[in-house]
This record gives structure tokens, sequence and C-alpha cells, in this order.
């Protein structure tokens, strides 16, 4: 017994002082790993993997050591930035200035920022009573879901689950769930949750958001399977012209609204016209409890 | 020498670690989806366990039998393996940027993988002398790696196939593992 404790506590003691006498010992400054241990420090650290990178580590030595002969974009620090941004980082302002500050560039984080928004108001009429496995994919399978509309979200929770920001609610009355924008940082992990690919990544710039995913099978417009569904009326696009902004223009093949949201001005007209309410005011998605539309 | 080439062999062809013996999955199915990452995460493994093999030898022959405490085996090995592992990440990540770029962030993971633990645990019941314990290991390196190579190849191509919705990814690569299994069992069995 003694003897157990002994070799135990032995071999761990030795083999403590040895790591911290390497650690002493070997050289602490390696040439080309300082910018990016200082670059490391700045990042949040979580080893999320929504930027692309399978460590944070490894996204700070994409970001400081940059391939020359990149075959995608001219190999400088920017376009790592640029094109797979740290979404948890960008929430952080302190976090943003400190990394302008280490690299020497500006970041446009409206620019950068994303957000994730789900295309379905979920108001579809429920056809039957699911008791079935309590997950999205297992009601997905039967018929796509227990709602009258084929792209309906179902509410089970399998995008709240994976939230790291715990920003996705369930609304237990309507049976969907809802995004809390404030809390989300664009990671894009629920995506591939949703077995009817209902979640999209938007700028943070995104002003106006088309709430319905609803594809016309055999020419029956949304409007059949929920009072929410595009009627493709074009009052929306209409309304646009006549203020006079043009941020809206028609998809003639699929016939739904294609909304220009850096032309937007938030006047609203095209939401107030909207009998069916489908589009919403993106910057309003705050609260939980009222999904997305401006009533 | 006539008994470190059947050592050498074996291990790489019918006792293969990964595909004939199982151990080591993990790290199989998660980093064989590229050939650059394979072939690094080959080489981590085969020094991860010639170094495990060697440590675990001394700690087996020198405190374990000597103090008659061999039940201990494996929470020390465990012990001695991670140490090791990181004053080598330590050592390497602080005087080679370059081989830290292409093996570095893969030694932390292996660390106490079960394919080093269960190489260890081989040594001790073919109870292997030094040198037959390091040619082992190095066996189960070059056996893992070869494997891992060979199955990042054929996801490769898997990526692009025409492949049924709920196969793609991992299912058929486990399929494909199966049969690249079969394939080294039945093979190799044969000839050696």
């Amino acid at each position: 017994m003694v003897i157990t404790i002994l070799v135990l506590t032995g071999i761990g003691l030795f083999a403590a002082v040895l790591i911290y006498v390497v650690n002493v010992v070997v050289p602490h400054k390696v040439m080309g790993l300082e910018k990016t241990e200082e670059i490391n420090t700045i990042l949040p650290g979580m080893n999320c993997g929504a930027c692309g990178y399978p460590s944070c580590f490894a996204y700070a030595q994409a970001i400081t050591e940059p391939k020359a002969l990149s075959c995608c974009g001219t190999g400088k620090d920017e376009d790592v930035l640029t094109k797979s941004p740290c979404a948890t980082l960008l929430e952080d302002e302190e976090s943003v200035k400190e990394l302008e500050k280490a690299l020497g560039v500006t970041l446009d984080v409206s620019a950068l920022g994303k957000k994730a928004l789900i295309h379905c108001t979920g108001d579809s009429e429920v056809i039957c009573d699911y008791a079935g496995i309590e997950t999205c994919k297992g009601a997905a399978q039967l018929l796509s879901g227990y709602k009258k509309c084929p792209w309906a979200c179902s509410g089970l929770g399998d995008c709240v689950r994976v939230c790291l920001q715990d920003a996705i609610f369930i609304d237990e009355e309507k049976d969907i769930v809802v995004i809390d924008q404030e809390k989300c940082n664009g990671c894009g992990l629920c995506i591939p949750e949703c077995p009817l690919d209902l979640i999209e990544l938007v700028p943070s710039g995104t002003k106006i958001s088309f709430l319905c995913s609803y594809e016309p099978i055999r020419d029956i417009p949304g409007r059949e399977k929920c009072a929410y569904g595009c009627t493709h009326c074009r009052k929306c696009f209409k309304a646009c012209e006549e203020e006079g902004i043009h941020a809206i223009e028609w998809d003639k093949e699929k016939a739904l609204p294609i909304i220009d949201q850096d032309k937007c001005t938030l006047c609203g007209k095209c939401i107030e016209v909207c009998e069916p309410n489908t589009l919403g005011d993106f910057t309003k998605a705050n609260k939980p409890k009222v999904a997305v539309l401006s009533h | 020498m006539n008994e470190l080439m059947p050592i050498f062999i074996r291990m790489i062809t019918t006792s293969n670690i990964v595909l004939v013996m199982y151990l080591g999955l993990c790290p199989f199915f998660g980093v064989s989806k590229k050939l650059g990452p394979a072939i690094s995460m080959g080489i981590a493994v085969t020094l991860v366990m010639i170094i495990a093999s060697v440590a675990t030898w001394l700690i087996h022959d020198y405190i374990l039998m000597q103090f008659d405490v061999m039940y201990m085996y494996i929470v020390l090995f465990i012990l001695v393996i991670s140490s090791l592992v990181q004053m080598v990440e330590m050592t390497i990540k602080r005087t080679n940027a370059t081989l830290f770029n292409a093996l570095g962030i893969y030694l932390p993971l292996i660390t106490t993988n079960c394919a080093i633990l269960g190489l260890t645990f081989l040594n001790i019941r073919e109870e292997y002398t030094m040198l037959q314990s390091i040619v082992n290991g190095l066996g189960a390196g070059i056996g893992f790696g070869i494997a891992l190579i060979l199955m990042s190849s054929i996801r490769v191509k898997l990526e692009i196939a025409d492949v049924p919705k709920s196969m793609r990814g991992l299912p058929i690569a486990y399929i494909g593992a199966t049969i690249l299994a079969l394939i080294f069992v039945f093979t190799f069995g044969g000839i050696v």
C-alpha cells in the first residue's frame, strides 16, 4: 500500500519536475511564433471551429503566416480575416481593436459580422399530433414534419442544442424556434442541424428579412400552406419603386423578391404593404417572444 | 535480428494496429480527409509510439517489477507518456518552427490514444526486450501511417463520388476502411 503511494507520487513528481525544467531551459522565443502567440492571446480560445480552422492557434498561424503561393487570394493577412472571420471575436469591440493594433489593419465589423436567420415563421397549420422522437430530424422524416407546409420549422430544437451562445429559444405557443440576434455571433453551427435547411447566415447589416422558404410545387403558392406564405403579389416591389429606393427586385423564375440590403433605407413600406407579413424587420429581431415580425 | 524482422513486418501487415487490431480509430477517421495532415499524423504517431515504448519499458522493468506493483501499470503509463509528449511538444514548438507546423498540433491529440497505450500493453504481454519494443513501436507507427495514407487517398475520391445522401462523410468512410482491412488481412495473411 505504502509502496504504491510512494511509487505513484515519486514518478508524478519526477515527471512534473522534468516538465518544469524543460519549460525553463528550452529557449522561449522562437522566430516566427512570437506574433502567432501574441495573436493567439487576443483570440477567444474556444476552439469552436466556426472560422474553419481546427483551433484558435491554427487560426492565429493562418493570419500571421500567409502562404505566398496561395491559390485563392493574394496571400495577405486581410484575406484570411475577411474570408473566414472569427465570429466570436467580432462581437467584442475591445478585442477587435487589439487585433487591429497587433496586425496593423482595420476591420469593418458590420461587413464581416454574420447572423443566423430562420426563413420561417412557423405559423403553418398543424395537421397531426406528432408523438415520435423529439428531434427535428426525426419529424422531418415523416413527410417533412407535422405541419401543413413541408418547409415549416417544427420547433423541436435540434439547433437549440448546438448553440454555444444559447441564442436560440423554442417558442412553445407557436412550436417554432426563434434566434435572439443580440446573442447570435454567426458561428453557423446551427445551420447543418436543420433538416429542412431553413437557417441562413446573413451579414449583420441586413435590414429586411424574407421569412418563407416555400418553393411552389405545382404552382400552389405559399399562401395555401400557411397564413404567412408569400402570395407573389409584388406589392413590396411596387412600394419600393414608388418610394424611389429600388432596393427590391423581382425574381421572375422563383416569383420572390430579391432585397438589396445596401440600398434599403428601412423605411418600412414593404413591410406595411405585405399582407401576409412575410417580410420582417431584421433589426428588430432582438426580442425572443415576438418572433421576427413587426406587427 | 532474426526476431526483429518478423515483428516489424507483422506489425505493418497482418497485425496492423488500426486495420486489424482496431486501435486508434479516432485519429484515423479524424485526420484522414486530406493527404497532408495524414502524413504528418503518421509521423507524429510513429514518434510517440517509439518514445512511449522506450519509456514504458524502462518503467515496467525497473520500477514495476522491482517493487512488485504491476497492477499500477495503466496509471503510470498514462502519466509517463503524457509527460514525455508534453516535453517533446514544448521542445519542438520552441526550437523548430517548420517541424512544429508539420506535426506539432497532432502531438497533444494522440498522447494517450488507445493505439499508443495498447501498443505498450502489447509490449508487456509479449514480454519483449527493449530493442524488440522499439521495433514493435516503429512497425506499428509505420503501419498506422500507411493505413492513414491509403485511407486519405480513398476519402479524397469519396468526397466527389456519387454516394447516397445518408451515407456521405463518415458512414462511407467506415465501409471503405472495412474493405481496406479485409484486403490487408487476406492479402498479407496469405503471403506472410
